[in-house]
C-alpha cells in the first residue's frame, strides 16, 4: 500500500476537522472540540498561518478512487528564551486501522527534518500521562519529559479568565 | 509606584536578555542559557518574528542602583489549539525582586491577555515549575488552572541527538 505525505491545502480542512474529532475521541474528550471548517481555513491558509498541516494520504485499491486521508499533524513554531527556535508538534494521528505501517514515524522523520533544516533546537509537545501507548512511543524514540524530570506544570487561562485579566484595573 | 506598559523594540534587547539571565538564575539553570542579545534581535525583531515582547519600564527616579529603568517583560507568540482554535503563549514573565509586589505583573499578563483577546485567542497558556511556590499561588489567584494536575499532560522535548535521529529514521 502506497501512501503519499504532503502539505495540507485547503481543500484538507474537513478532513483536518475529522481526523481532529477522532484523535479527541481516542481521547474521550470529544465534546471539547469547537473548532470549525470556517476557522480552520482562515487560521491556516490565510495570510498569517497560525499553525501548519501536513497530512498523509493513501492511494484507493482503484486508482479511479479518490486518495484517503489516513494521518496528519499539525505544528507551528516557538521560542524558547533560553535555548531558540523550537517546533512545536500541537496534533498528530494516525487512524487506528492504519497504525504499525510506519506512517506514524514517517511524519516524525519529515517534521524533526523540517525542525533542523529551520534551525529549531528542539521539538515540543505535550501527552497526557495516562496515554500509556503514546507515551511509549515518545520515549522510545528519546524525548523527554519535563514535566517529570524538571518539574514544568502547564497552565491555562480560559476565555472568562483571559477577558477578566485583559480588563484595566480598578486602582 | 509609577511604572509603564509597552511593547519592546530592537533596543530592548540588551535588557531582555540581562532580565532573561535574572530569571533562569532565579529558576536555579542559568546555565541552560544560550540565546545572545543577537540571536534576540533577530528573531524577535526581523520580518518573520518567532516572539514578541513587553517592557515595564519606571521613571528614571525608581532606576536600580545599577541604572536599570527596564525592571520586568513578557515574551509570548501566538499558538493554536487543535480543540479550540487561536491561542496565545506566554513563554517569560519576571518582575526584578525590588519592584515585585506592585502590581507590575499583573499589568504585563493584563497586557498579554488584552493582545490575545484581541488576535481572537480563546486560551492562553503557559508553564510554571513546580517549586516555585510564589508564582503558582500568583498564577492561581488570577483564574487559571493547572492542566498537568487536572488532566495529567506533560510537557515533552525532543532535541540534541535524539532529535538528529528521529529526522534520519
Amino acid at each position: 500500500m502506497e501512501y503519499k505525505l504532503r502539505k495540507a491545502e485547503p481543500r484538507d480542512v474537513p478532513d483536518i476537522l475529522r481526523l481532529v474529532k477522532e484523535l479527541a475521541k481516542y481521547e474521550e474528550m470529544e465534546h471539547q472540540v469547537t473548532l470549525t471548517e470556517k476557522e480552520l481555513l482562515e487560521d491556516g491558509f490565510g495570510d498569517t498561518p497560525f499553525y501548519h498541516c501536513i497530512i498523509t494520504e493513501i492511494q484507493g485499491q482503484n486508482s479511479s478512487e479518490d486518495p484517503k486521508v489516513v494521518g496528519f499533524a499539525m505544528y507551528y513554531f516557538t521560542y524558547d528564551p533560553w535555548v531558540g527556535k523550537q517546533l512545536y508538534l500541537e496534533e498528530f494521528y494516525v487512524m487506528d486501522e492504519y497504525r504499525g505501517l510506519g506512517i506514524g514515524s514517517g511524519i516524525l522523520r519529515h517534521l524533526s527534518n523540517l525542525a533542523m533544516k529551520t534551525r529549531c533546537t528542539g521539538m515540543m509537545f505535550v501527552v497526557a500521562e495516562n496515554n500509556e501507548p503514546s507515551v511509549q512511543f515518545y520515549k522510545r524514540r528519546g524525548a523527554e519529559d519535563l514535566s517529570q524530570e524538571e518539574g514544568w506544570r502547564l497552565f491555562r487561562f480560559d476565555k472568562d479568565s483571559l477577558v477578566k485579566m485583559a480588563a484595566p484595573s480598578e486602582e | 509606584m509609577d511604572f509603564s506598559i509597552r511593547a519592546a523594540n530592537l533596543d530592548d534587547c540588551k535588557d531582555i536578555a540581562r532580565m532573561i539571565m535574572e530569571l533562569a538564575e532565579y529558576e536555579k539553570v542559568s546555565d541552560h542559557v544560550k540565546v545572545t542579545q543577537k540571536d534576540l534581535e533577530q528573531d524577535g525583531f526581523s520580518k518573520n518574528p518567532f516572539f514578541h515582547g513587553i517592557i515595564a519600564e519606571v521613571p528614571e527616579q525608581h532606576k536600580t542602583k545599577e541604572g536599570h529603568t527596564k525592571i520586568g517583560y513578557a515574551l509570548y507568540f501566538y499558538s493554536y489549539s487543535s480543540w479550540s482554535g487561536r491561542a496565545i503563549y506566554m513563554e517569560d514573565l519576571y518582575v526584578m525582586p525590588e519592584f515585585r509586589g506592585k502590581g507590575v505583573g499583573k499589568a504585563l499578563m493584563s497586557k498579554v491577555a488584552q493582545l490575545g483577546l484581541a488576535a481572537g485567542s480563546h486560551q492562553l497558556n503557559f508553564t510554571v515549575l513546580d517549586w516555585n511556590k510564589p508564582s503558582v499561588d500568583f498564577y492561581l489567584s488570577q483564574g487559571c488552572f493547572d492542566i498537568t494536575t487536572t488532566m495529567g499532560y506533560h510537557c515533552m522535548r525532543c532535541e540534541g541527538e535524539a532529535l538528529k535521529h528521529l529526522a534520519q529514521l
